[in-house]
């Protein structure tokens, strides 16, 4: 008799408009493991998730769960079938409390009044026999991250799931949060759940996972035992070839202050205290500053405060020895200073601007692009848009008219950042400038960011992804509930240093 | 790659508005049938015909005329509209920044005697201030510009209707007439009357809405102030980011919105056409129809003359329809079908661009096998 | 004095209905801004049913049926916002904005087609309901009760529960904070919303005859309901969406709406010799104050206003 699966999916073969998002997959899991699924962002691991979550329907293929074939058309099949999945942005409801967002959708009711406590009681066993500790009534806007992520884990327990599925779940964490987060995942298997992990961070997958499926380009490249396996096989079974993770650069020859912040402290819109808290810090020309940190930890108050954005509460800012605390943003881009935003569709681009409309948002205003009447000079803004699309390879369907809703991610990134390099900054401030990008496009960022420093600009980079933070920059600020906990030389540290100042674990005097 | 000229935004509007209005009428029609069947098809061909229902010549341009002069303030307030939706804004309170503009100019002429230029000056200030205050509350106190509007439109309301009691007839609620008691402010014809049969009516006012529409036109599609307008319309956070001034923006896309209507009413009372009643128990339903008139444009100031024009029409032609088995309401009934219709409109291009694809994929699929056929 | 807290309660009442509509509305996540519309239509359904129901019906039958008419109404009309905002995805603005012009339009056109029908030479939008009015209406000595104030108060305690204590309520919340949440965990959002928002036709209905049996007993069709629907979502923001503040608010504006019926009865008010615009005026300029000093704080369920599309998650 055939090897028992928790649950099968076989010849998956998923269309969109113009692309083949999975081509005749293949992945099964056995009951009692975890089993991870490796793949750039784009490989196709979230569609495949979706199909088995019931979001999408399969062209091609078949789902069986304990050798039966199945039909999942919602998220309510797969809740019946017993399939959980704890999303990569948690879907949780803020204002909720932790035990409304638990129970919602499978309410324990008499004639349509819930009754909490007995939702109450078995929350509690349940967080009690797996170690997931939380507060039932907590709301979940006043909790940290880690236990917005147990509750997620709690929803899928409450409904006796038997299959788990993690998205990207420790994109959020600190390395001893990780650590928390996979023996919570061995005691779960060891429960008899079994568990898809979904990853692309290659060390993750080698310390809890028993299999390992690799995804490429929307196709299937192979299961392997992780057990049998390295990372450098993995890594190169990922791309497709052998990737230098490493960013070869020169070593650094630092100038003059650029930036110099001076106890800088900032609101937090979310809370009543303050986001940022007396941070003072300096950049040279010729360095990379990295602000490492969890994510929420300050960093984009802390980017919208200096940018301008957001206002400060205290604290003065120096961009060349000129005082701009009080600039606006548009002075202080005259000025010298450049920002490839966090969040390129919110900030970076304006959706449903043509590409050379997005290209110049920056300079529509000076004399090359506006006459004297008030004009916007349409044949300059075309060169210059030409320009930037050539050297830093933007690629979309129609060029400069495109509108830039319709292009790829990786390619609204580089417009972005070609934009903000162009104008010839002093100093440039890079917000997670590769999330979500391909390793192509992760690269190529990377290059353009060592170039800027070695044409003795100063760069900031804020980053939550420890890989960048050690390879790209020449010093490192720890950030954490807003204050500056930690310097280090990336040549001299570790990866598990980092993470116990990022979780507060520990803390040293910074001096700017 | 060659453009289908179905696929553009523009015709796609057009059919889109056209779908609208034949839908609206249907529906009216039904209401119509329901109501009393027998006169039901005269009924909307008299809102069709409107002026055309006069036997002379002379007489059918003469209130031609009278409908091109409707319409002035009817496209103002449409572009008044346009204008802050471009920038995301909803101005509903168009009818109030109207009815200030209204009561400014016939104050300022019937109390001070002013002359028309100032008189109009006058109102598209008094336009802008109604507006302004829309504005600061939106961007400094985050009120929703929808639910101030409409509290403004009433307060305007009730404050002209008291600022106006100072010049009206004893005896009537009606202000006095401006060919009587404020020449001065009544605006040249520049000799337009003489082509509409001696409508003394028609001025220059027609001229210079069609003039502001193509003014605004050009400022949202040219200009520097237009692209930080539309910028911070589709997206303020990146209009922010990128130094543009969001809360002065804001502001001054309601003032403009706000004058505009202000010109509207200006533009319509100075005509002498009308007298403002100083007992109007409702705000002027000028400002809402222009809703209509925006969206059935297409969002595009020539779009919005037309629709304009299209909408006054039938208003107008409202009004001779058989009193005795229907009302002139139906008119505002198919308006009000019209703009709820014109929320489809997103839809109905979307449904548009899928069947565009499917005849374009077909068309390819018969190019392949044609070739393979001919290769063989 | 007993008719300014007369009017100041029934007032209230209206404001505390329409505003609870509202409020079911965007807790699903769709801004109702067609209140106005649906209040008419309501209005219409009942005074319809005044006119047309046999005045020998026992007074509590009769009130249920004439309220059961409001209720219907409100809620057919409250479903063409619901079909196109949420189905077709439709800017929630303008339809709302359609719905408020159509209510009174249709309403007008309809009781002039009525009132033509029945005599060829009445081309005026009025019902008249002298009679059944009374059916509403108690007298406690001086002070006009009238029945809308307790069925006021039983849709508040409705509200309160079902939004706070029923699983209904918590999923419909779910929607209107984080769609994708609740889509997530198996709810149909569309469901939910269409929920929300036709409840909000069955408030906005009540609240609309309500409105029309406050004060007069002959209604003019043509004037619509005077912005009332706009001051009931003033009402429902600076009750930060919570059916008991919303009560509370209610009562402040509809103070403020009373005393442009009662001041001539305060002698230092009519001392003052204000213009009557004035007190007419002020429960507008009472709700802009208080939007502009509240809206910055408030808490607006966070998925309201946007169209869920399920294709998109």
């Amino acid at each position: 008799m055939a090897e028992q699966y928790a649950i099968e999916m076989l010849n998956i073969t998923k269309r969109f408009p113009g692309i083949v998002a999975n081509d005749n997959i293949t992945l099964q899991l056995r009951k009692g493991e975890i089993h991870a699924l490796l793949g750039e962002n784009g490989a196709g691991k979230s569609t495949l998730m979706s199909v088995l979550f019931g979001l999408y329907q399969p062209e091609e293929g078949v789902i069986k769960k304990d050798g039966v074939e199945v039909q999942i058309k919602d998220p309510n099949d797969a809740n019946a079938l017993g399939i959980g999945m704890v999303h990569q942005h948690f879907k949780l409801v803020e204002c909720f409390s932790v035990l409304d967002n638990i129970i919602l959708g499978v309410e324990p009711t008499n004639h349509g009044f819930l009754q909490k406590d007995i939702a109450r009681k078995k929350v509690l066993a349940l967080s009690e026999k797996y170690g997931l500790k939380v507060e039932p009534d907590a709301k979940i806007e006043d909790i940290t991250v880690g236990m917005q992520q147990r509750t997620e884990i709690l929803k899928m327990l409450y409904r006796d799931n038997e299959i788990l599925i993690f998205d990207e779940p420790t994109a959020v964490l600190t390395p001893q949060e990780i650590t928390e987060l996979m023996q919570i995942m061995k005691n779960l298997a060891a429960e008899g759940k079994s568990i898809l992990f979904i990853s692309h961070k290659l060390a993750e997958i080698m310390a809890v996972s028993d299999r390992c499926t690799v995804l490429r380009k929307g196709k299937c490249i192979g299961t392997v035992e992780t057990a049998k396996t390295n990372i450098e096989e993995l890594s190169a079974m990922m791309v497709g070839r052998n990737v230098n993770f490493h960013v070869e650069k020169k070593p650094m020859t630092p100038g003059n202050v650029v930036l110099e912040i001076d106890n800088m402290t900032v609101a937090s819109k979310i809370h009543k205290n303050n986001a940022v808290k007396n941070v003072s810090l300096k950049v040279r020309q010729g360095e990379i500053v990295c602000i490492a940190g969890i994510d929420g930890n300050g960093q984009t108050e802390f980017v919208h405060g200096l940018a301008g954005l957001d206002p400060l509460v205290s604290g003065k800012i120096f961009l060349e020895g000129k005082d701009v605390s009080k600039a606006s943003i548009r002075q202080k881009s005259i000025l010298g200073m450049s920002h490839i935003p966090e969040d390129r569709h919110k900030h970076g681009l304006v959706l449903d601007y043509t590409l050379e409309d997005n290209l110049v948002l920056q300079t529509y205003f000076t004399d090359e692009f506006t006459d004297k009447l008030g004009f916007l000079k349409r044949d300059a803004i075309r060169n210059y848009a030409e320009k930037i699309i050539e050297e830093y390879d933007v690629r979309s369907g129609q060029g400069p008219i495109t509108i830039a809703r319709s292009m790829s991610g990786g390619n609204q990134q580089k417009a972005i950042v070609g934009r903000e390099i162009e104008k010839a900054p002093e100093l440039l401030i890079a917000v997670q400038p590769t999330r979500g990008l391909d390793v192509g496009a992760i690269e190529y960022i990377h290059k353009q960011l060592v170039a800027q420093r070695d044409a003795g600009k100063a760069v900031l980079l804020v980053s939550l992804e420890l890989d960048e933070v050690l390879d790209v920059s020449d010093r490192i600020l720890v950030m954490y509930e807003g204050e500056i906990v930690g310097e280090f030389d990336p040549k001299k540290t570790t990866q598990e240093e980092l993470g116990l100042y990022m979780a507060g674990a520990k803390r040293m005097e910074v001096k700017a | 790659m060659r453009k289908n000229i179905w696929k553009t935004n523009g015709m796609q509007s057009l059919i889109a508005s056209l779908i609208c209005i034949i839908l609206g009428l249907l529906i009216g029609l039904v209401v119509l049938l329901f109501i009393n069947p027998k006169g039901a098809f005269g009924a909307i061909g008299t809102l069709l015909k409107n002026f055309m229902i006069y036997g002379k010549a002379s007489l059918r341009l003469k209130y031609f005329g009278t409908t091109l002069v409707k319409t002035v303030p009817l496209l103002l307030c449409a572009l008044s509209i346009l204008f802050s939706y471009k920038v995301g804004l909803f101005n509903i309170g168009c009818s109030g920044q109207y009815t200030a503009g209204c009561c400014a100019a016939l104050y300022a002429a019937l109390k001070w005697g002013w002359g028309w230029f100032p008189c109009i000056l006058f109102a598209i200030m008094a336009g802008a201030v109604a507006g302004a205050i829309v504005g600061v509350l939106k961007s400094y106190c985050n009120v929703n510009e929808v639910i101030s509007g409409i509290m403004l439109n009433w307060i305007i309301l009730y404050l002209t209707n008291t600022i106006l009691s100072n010049v009206k007839e004893p005896t009537s609620p009606y202000t006095y007439q401006l060919s009587q008691y404020g020449k001065n402010a009544l605006l040249p014809t520049l000799g337009l009357d003489k082509l509409f049969n001696n409508n003394a009516n028609v001025t220059m006012a027609v001229p210079i809405s069609i003039l502001i529409a193509i003014v605004i036109m050009v400022v949202l599609n040219k200009t520097k102030f237009g692209y930080e307008l539309k910028a911070t319309g589709y997206n303020k956070n990146a209009a922010k980011y990128c130094g543009m001034k969001e809360n002065r923006n804001i502001i001054l896309s309601l003032v403009i919105s706000g004058a505009i209507a202000g010109l509207g009413a200006a533009l319509y009372y100075q005509t002498g056409i009308q007298q403002w009643e100083c007992t109007t128990a409702s705000v002027p339903g000028m400002g809402f129809n222009g809703i209509a008139a925006t969206f059935l444009g297409g969002l595009n100031p020539i779009g919005t003359i037309l629709a304009s024009y299209f909408i006054q029409h039938i208003t107008l032609g409202g009004a001779y329809v058989d009193k005795t088995m229907y009302c002139s309401q139906i008119s505002d009934l198919i308006s009000a079908i019209i703009i709820y219709l014109c929320g489809f409109v997103l839809f109905l291009k979307i449904m548009m661009n899928k069947a565009i694809d499917r005849i374009e994929e077909k068309k390819a699929l018969k190019n392949e096998v044609s070739k393979e056929g001919s290769a063989k | 004095m007993i008719l300014l807290i007369q009017y100041t309660l029934i007032f209230s009442s209206v404001l505390i209905l329409v505003a609870l509509g509202g409020c079911f509305s965007e807790h699903s996540g769709v801004i109702n801004l067609g209140l106005e519309g649906i209040m008419v239509m309501g209005a219409l359904g009942g005074a319809l049913a005044m006119k047309y129901l046999p005045i020998a019906i026992p007074g509590f039958f009769y009130v249920l049926l004439v309220l059961l008419a409001a209720i219907l109404f409100g809620v057919v009309y409250s479903s063409l916002l619901a079909v196109a905002c949420i189905n077709y995805k439709a800017d929630q603005t303008i339809v709302g904005t359609a719905l408020n012009m159509l209510g009174t339009a249709a309403a007008t056109v309809l009781v002039k087609a009525i009132n033509t029908a029945e005599n060829v030479n009445n081309v005026s939008s009025e019902i008249s309901y002298i009679e059944p009015k009374k059916k509403f209406i108690a007298y406690l000595g001086e002070f006009e009760f009238n029945w809308f104030m307790v069925i006021t108060i039983i849709a508040l305690v409705v509200a309160y529960v079902v939004l706070y204590k029923t699983r209904f309520g918590l999923r419909l919340m779910a929607c209107g904070e984080h769609p994708q949440a609740a889509d997530s965990v198996g709810i149909n959002v569309y469901k939910m919303r269409w929920a929300g928002v036709l409840i909000s036709g069955a408030y906005g209905g009540l609240g609309g005859i309500c409105y029309i049996l406050a004060g007069v007993s002959i209604w003019k069709f043509e004037y619509g309901v005077a912005g009332f629907g706009f001051l009931a979502l003033a009402v429902m923001i600076f009750g930060q969406w919570k059916p008991h503040r919303i009560a509370l608010s209610a009562l402040l504006f509809g103070f403020f709406r009373a005393l442009g019926n009662t001041y001539t009865v305060f002698e230092f008010l009519v001392n003052m010799k204000l213009p009557s615009t004035v007190y007419n005026m002020m429960p507008y300029i009472i709700s802009l104050i208080v939007l502009a000093l509240t809206s910055s704080h408030s808490r607006a369920p966070k998925a309201e206003g946007i169209p869920y599309d399920k294709s998109q998650r």
